[in-house]
């Protein structure tokens, strides 16, 4: 139950992410390659993300590795971090898109200013 | 047969000790070829008398609004090369490091290769050069090999050599002076045909106090680590 309730609260962020990152490449703000490593990116987390319960299992069916029990805290912890690996993400291509712009400007501007 | 034309860039900051020579040399060289060129020098915000000195030596001269670095210079220069719809481009030093017949023996062997980016390597021929110089420049070269997979002896060479089809794919985000590593990574996605051809290394007094020291490659492979670790994220 707690396992689907952590994959209930972190998939719409993560779907999320895919439709920006796809909605970028359609609108021809990034490049293929960048969308694929987006796709990859997000593709990872979600198998982590789905793959936790099982590994999980494992890890605490031996007794290596003690661990207490999956809480409601960890759902809490995992979806805060997802969300800000998405805000990050998010906040990092726009100030890079930001610098792209400024550094496109000031050449633009060198150039018609010299030529004058 | 159409003339090809040919637009030489040099970022310049602070050389007004040099710079007006090297353009006056430069445009010697090129005169007389069956070529038409243009010398573009572009002023990173330098505080002497450099963008005078260069224009009275008969160059044309770009300001930098604002001091941006050499990486954002030489992309001033090839976006001039590129509106202008040159045919090649060739970036020079404005120190005098530069041997202007090194440029004139790049630029033929380019055309006659068919290269996209040809770079004018001191470390074939690393005669003039200091142990130390070499060592460093052996150093970023392997650097840029580990972490873009592009193998050149040479990888912080500012002699090069550009086609019309470098000119309009190659874009890069660095200033500083990583760019030059940076730029062979980009021309390695857009599959450029890249080549390298021997040159001089010429270091006077003063020209050994310019450029990139030891302590500056620190930086600049801190800053193409995170370039390469951020571009797997993009």
């Amino acid at each position: 139950m707690r396992y689907l309730l952590l994959i209930a609260l972190n998939l719409p962020v993560i779907l999320i992410a895919l439709v920006n990152a796809l909605t970028q490449y359609k609108l021809k703000k990034t490049t293929k390659r960048h969308f694929t490593h987006q796709l990859i990116m997000w593709f990872i987390i979600t198998l982590v993300l789905c793959g936790s319960f099982p590994v999980y299992n494992l890890l605490t069916s031996r007794p290596i590795f003690q661990s207490d029990s999956f809480s409601t805290f960890d759902i809490a912890q995992t979806t805060a971090i997802i969300y800000l690996i998405y805000l990050i993400n998010h906040q990092r291509q726009r100030i890079d898109q930001t610098e792209k712009t400024l550094r496109e400007l000031h050449q633009e501007i060198s150039i018609k200013l010299s030529k004058d | 047969m159409k003339t090809p034309r040919v637009a030489i860039i040099i970022p310049c900051y602070n050389e007004s000790q040099t710079i007006g020579e090297v353009v006056a040399q430069t445009k010697k060289t090129f005169a007389g070829q069956p070529c038409q060129t243009e010398i573009i020098v572009i002023n990173d915000q330098s505080s002497d008398n450099s963008e005078k000195t260069a224009q009275k030596s008969g160059a044309v001269v770009i300001n930098h609004i604002l001091n941006q670095g050499a990486g954002a210079a030489t992309s001033t220069g090839l976006s001039y090369a590129k509106q202008n719809h040159f045919d090649w481009a060739i970036t020079m030093d404005a120190d005098g490091q530069h041997d202007p017949n090194d440029a004139l023996k790049c630029l033929n062997y380019a055309i006659k290769n068919q290269i996209d980016l040809l770079i004018g390597s001191r470390l074939i021929n690393t005669q003039g050069m200091s142990k130390v110089k070499i060592l460093g420049n052996k150093g970023l070269s392997f650097i840029t090999w580990a972490l873009f997979g592009v193998n050149v002896t040479d990888s912080q060479s500012g002699l090069r050599v550009f086609s019309k089809r470098a000119l309009n794919t190659l874009e890069w985000q660095s200033t500083g002076y990583e760019f030059c590593s940076e730029m062979l990574w980009r021309a390695k996605q857009s599959k450029l045909k890249i080549a390298e051809h021997p040159i001089k290394a010429i270091y006077t007094e003063y020209s050994k106090t310019k450029g990139q020291n030891n302590w500056n490659g620190v930086n600049i492979v801190k800053s193409l680590v995170r370039r390469r670790i951020t571009e797997m994220f993009e």
